[in-house]
């Protein structure tokens, strides 16, 4: 009895010497001697040149700091910040996707950037859609990096091949093409691959026919995928899908389902649509591959495009000063110059350019603004409603009701 | 707790003589005290982290300013009164069962196997076991995903050369049933290797010349195995169990990517999904401990029938 | 026609043989896919015919897999720090597979608890709590506060299973061995570690391969790329927004499998039958 109780004892004292390392007093933070960038792999293998021109410049304005490039992976760079959040040990810069703002923005995670707006290269004609993703309530957490739109990449050949002289500026003429597409290919051949629950191209149509997703009024948010528009959206979706896309219906657009240009490579579509960087990807079709923005229902209209992009912040308890700084030399002039060099969406109007992806983004749509909309993405409720509508169990009207109510209750969650 | 120490006094009388009077009293806890000290330094802040939480609302705002607000019992009220929390952990116990049998006899008849092979082909598959289970789990479910590609996987590609029926073009992600089978293939195909070679290790203590004694005498394969083997091997069958039980219950990365986030839904989720999903994608931290800590009563509950035996066993 | 008794017992042998032979390439399939699309050109990995053998095989994507940077600076920090798990884990997992097997103390049974209550905590749980108590003791972005987490989960696992080989061994050999004037360390040496040497092979085989392929931990404990693991450099073929370039991740993987397997051959004899005859024979 004695014995157990004093191992007991033992066990519960080295368990409370822990605790009480582990949360006596705050961890000091770094002087600045240097400061961590957290960025994407995705500039550790696009534009690397860049990185290093304004690690640089920030080195000659502020000698004897040195600056600590840590690249990230998408899957999880969230969770690894969520760790230093509660540690108190956040870097300094901080590349977040457009989409995951507004969440860290609501729980107060990065610092103020208003007053150094002015500071920020091109600040007073940053793209609108960018710039809004890294604002809440008014003030700026986020400094916009670089965007992509959606454009159309497509085969060359097969078009010319089908007779068709000029692209197609409107859905119904590109509906009309795809009939002349599928010409003497085999089964499963699709004119315009578009996966069934691939959102990011179905609500371009809603938003082309006016709709929305969810609008806040008087405080409260709202679906609004049951509007008359918004259903007129998902009806041509409906309608256009069928006639030019073999997808499967309840396909998404990745992994586990085939990767559109991965369809497009081993030939079995004539064009697909999704980001504009699908070029690297199209393998031994890549001498006969083109890409063209995406029509409208209206003549002569682009379809609303979904503005993918990232934004920079510098986190709470970060050295604010540097880390804007930084974040200056990072968003250049001649930074962004660069970025848009190879091949993305700089964040500013006065330094776009006339290719396909910049002519994309002149009309683009986003996702709600609400700290909940990430759970409205991870739960799938989009998806699942294209799915409903493509495959016929639900109504257009049914599906698109269901959907909004769903969206509503998730967004107005405390 | 029983008194240990006081029920068998014949074989303590026995232990004193040899070990050493003096040494009996501290060398146990001599010889426990590293592994107690790492672990409590390391887990004994993440466990009170865990407890606390799991009674508080603590979502990422609260993350971000080190403090949370006290609710009680209010996460597990809401959690054991979610459906969708029974609903999984039916799903997921007949899950473990499956996996779990299914890992346990094959991994048997594999070690067996083993065993009656020549050296070549034993060094031969215990480089393979050792090569499946080196192999990183991102890059195998990769791999499952192209050979269930139900256009040109290699999986329909031999069921229907082996006419186990019609399965061309079958699509193994149509039904939750078959998407938890494609699973079960990859984690019972990823568990086996250390199965089957802690289970080898096992086989060889029992003696070589007990069997080839048994088998002169004409005793049947299966009577070998029941009289000699299985005794001696049934202190690492049980281990083996409890840890299947633990790890196929939680186990998480293989469903989740298999699956894919995407096609992942309240009808297919498994208890490890169900606390990533209502618990770390949310950024609801209070309800992830909550359900951590649930996850972890029904484990030690699933499995005390293995673990009980298992102690008694040593207690023999 | 009757078989001789040594021809009766080759061809059960052969059956035996070939048996085995046909699990090896079942189970070996996919390491096998794994291991020809690394040497397959781009146009074959995404063919919509699979082929089984790579038609045009070639060595680019090995070569990109090189190109990205810290490979080899990573492969001697995962060695570092599986090599350090191993060892460590190993010998303070015996000492303590000991004292539950053969001891009897107080507060045995809660020992026994907390070794199997530790395995049964969902990891996920523990990620941001760890990485806070490793940031206190200003462990994070080092190996050593990565080592102490490994440890943390082997051990338990490691203590449980050495228990049950150890409880496999008659005491009565230790008791004969004292009994005919052997000291306690020469019982140690002559008697329990043979007999315990495959029971040591296939946990210390489970350690490494466990803390190789060990991803979330690594990756949110180590910050700097030159103090990552390999599995973490693995992350970065698949971790862009953009495509993944399969070849270079599957030419990746079986690199950093290469490490795994020649361990094993390493040590892969001592998991070997006959090893305790001579032992038994008392």
């Amino acid at each position: 009895m004695k014995r157990r109780s004093i191992v007991a004892l033992c066990l519960v004292t080295v368990l409370a010497a822990a605790v009480a390392a582990a949360t006596s007093g705050a961890t000091k933070k770094a002087t600045a001697s240097g400061i961590t960038v957290w960025l994407q792999t995705d500039a550790q293998n696009g534009w690397p040149d860049i990185v290093a021109a304004a690690n640089k410049q920030f080195q000659a304005d502020h000698p004897g700091v040195s600056v600590n490039i840590q690249y990230q992976s998408w899957t999880d760079h969230l969770q690894k910040f969520d760790a230093t959040l509660a540690a108190g040990t956040t870097p300094d810069v901080i590349e977040m996707g457009n989409t995951e703002m507004t969440k860290y923005m609501a729980a107060g995670a990065f610092q103020d950037l208003t007053s150094l707006k002015g500071t920020f290269a091109n600040s007073a004609t940053w793209l609108k859609g960018l710039a809004a993703s890294g604002q809440y309530n008014g003030k700026i957490y986020g400094v916009p990096y670089y965007a992509g739109s959606r454009v159309v990449t497509y085969r060359t050949d097969l078009f010319k091949k089908a007779g068709i002289a000029k692209l197609p500026n409107s859905l119904a003429a590109f509906a009309a093409d795809s009939k002349r597409l599928f010409a003497n290919q085999k089964k499963g051949f699709s004119a315009l691959y578009v996966a069934g629950e691939d959102w990011y191209s179905a609500m371009g149509f809603v938003f082309d026919y006016g709709g929305g997703i969810a609008t806040r009024v008087s405080g409260k948010w709202k679906g609004i995928l049951d509007s008359p528009k918004s259903i007129a959206g998902l009806t041509a979706y409906k309608n256009f899908f069928l006639s030019v896309s073999r997808a499967g219906k309840t396909a998404i657009e990745n992994s586990p389902d085939p990767n559109p240009y991965d369809v497009f490579a081993q030939g079995q579509a004539a064009a697909v649509v999704g980001p504009a960087w699908y070029t690297c990807c199209t393998g031994k079709y890549k001498p006969v591959t083109g890409q063209f923005v995406m029509p409208g229902h209206v003549k002569g209209t682009v379809m609303p495009g979904f503005l993918g992009g990232s934004d920079l912040a510098v986190p709470i308890g970060a050295n604010k000063a540097l880390g804007a700084d930084w974040i200056k030399d990072f968003t250049s002039t001649a930074a962004e110059k660069g970025l848009e060099q190879k091949g993305n969406i700089p964040n500013a109007t006065n330094l776009l350019g006339n290719s396909v992806n910049e002519r994309a983004a002149a009309r683009s749509w986003f996702v709600p603004q609400a700290k909940h909309w990430v759970d409205v993405e991870n739960g799938n409720i989009l998806r699942n409603m294209l799915g409903q509508i493509l495959t016929g169990n639900l109504t257009v009207k049914q599906a698109a009701k269901s959907a909004s109510d769903n969206i509503a209750s998730v967004l107005n969650q405390p | 707790m029983a008194a240990a120490a006081e029920t068998s006094p014949f074989r303590s009388r026995r232990r004193r003589r040899f070990w050493g009077q003096a040494l009996r009293a501290s060398t146990p806890y001599w010889l426990i005290a590293p592994v107690v000290v790492v672990t409590g330094v390391i887990l004994g802040y993440p466990l009170y982290w865990l407890v606390k939480l799991s009674t508080e609302r603590y979502g990422l705002f609260e993350l971000i300013r080190h403090a949370g607000e006290s609710v009680g019992l209010a996460n597990y009220r809401s959690v054991l009164h979610d459906s969708v929390f029974w609903h999984t952990l039916l799903r997921t116990v007949v899950f473990t069962i499956a996996n779990v049998g299914l890992t346990m006899v094959l991994g048997t008849l594999l070690a067996l196997l083993l065993v009656r092979v020549s050296k070549v082909v034993r060094l031969l598959l215990t480089s393979g076991l050792v090569l499946v289970w080196s192999m990183p789990v991102v890059v195998a479910v990769q791999v499952w995903i192209w050979m269930t590609n139900f256009e040109n996987g290699v999986l329909n590609y031999a069921l229907q050369q082996l006419h186990v029926g019609n399965f061309a073009n079958h699509d193994w992600d149509q039904t939750t049933f078959s998407q938890l089978t494609l699973v079960t293939t990859l984690i019972v195909w990823g568990a086996l290797p250390f199965v089957v070679i802690t289970l080898y290790a096992g086989l060889s203590q029992v003696p070589r010349d007990l069997i080839e004694a048994a088998e002169v005498d004409g005793a049947r394969p299966w009577r070998v195995f029941r009289d000699i083997t299985l005794p001696i091997l049934r202190p690492i069958l049980l281990i083996l169990t409890s840890l299947s039980i633990i790890w196929d219950f939680g186990v998480f990365t293989q469903p989740y990517l298999l699956i894919g986030q995407a096609k992942i839904t309240t009808g297919n989720y498994l208890m490890s999904i169900y606390l990533f999903e209502e618990g770390y994608f949310k950024s609801d931290y209070g309800r992830g401990a909550a359900i951590s800590l649930l996850m972890l009563v029904i484990v030690a509950v699933l499995s005390v029938f293995y673990v009980r035996k298992m102690v008694r066993i040593g207690d023999v | 026609m009757a078989l001789s008794r040594t021809q009766r017992r080759r061809v059960r042998q052969g059956g035996w043989d070939a048996l085995g032979l046909a699990v090896f390439v079942v189970m070996v399939f996919p390491v096998y896919w794994m291991v020809t699309t690394a040497f397959k050109p781009v146009t074959e990995i995404i063919s919509v015919t699979p082929s089984w053998f790579p038609l045009h095989p070639t060595l680019g994507h090995f070569r990109a897999a090189l190109r990205q940077p810290f490979f080899w600076e990573d492969v001697k920090n995962s060695l570092i720090i599986v090599g350090a798990t191993v060892a460590i884990s190993i010998a303070l997992a015996f000492l303590a597979a000991i004292a539950l097997a053969r001891y009897r103390f107080g507060g045995r049974k809660l020992f026994v608890v907390l070794v199997i209550g530790i395995q049964m905590l969902p990891q996920a749980g523990l990620i941001i709590p760890l990485y806070v108590v490793l940031a206190q003791y200003h462990r994070v972005n080092s190996l050593i506060g990565v080592i102490i987490t490994y440890l943390t989960f082997v051990l338990p696992f490691s203590v449980w299973t050495l228990r049950g080989f150890l409880i496999g061994i008659p005491e009565e050999l230790e008791e004969a061995a004292m009994v005919d004037g052997s000291t306690r360390l020469g019982v140690f040496l002559k008697i329990l570690l043979p007999l315990m040497a495959p029971g040591l092979v296939a946990t210390s085989v489970f350690t490494f391969i466990t803390s190789w392929n060990e991803y979330i931990f690594a990756r949110v404990l180590l910050n700097d790329q030159s103090k990552q693991t390999v599995t973490v450099w693995l992350s970065y073929f698949s971790g862009t927004s953009r495509n993944t370039d399969w070849g270079a991740l599957m030419a990746a993987s079986t690199l950093t499998a290469i490490p795994v397997v020649i361990f094993f051959l390493l040590v892969q004899r001592r998991i070997a039958f006959g090893l305790t005859a001579g032992a038994v024979k008392a």
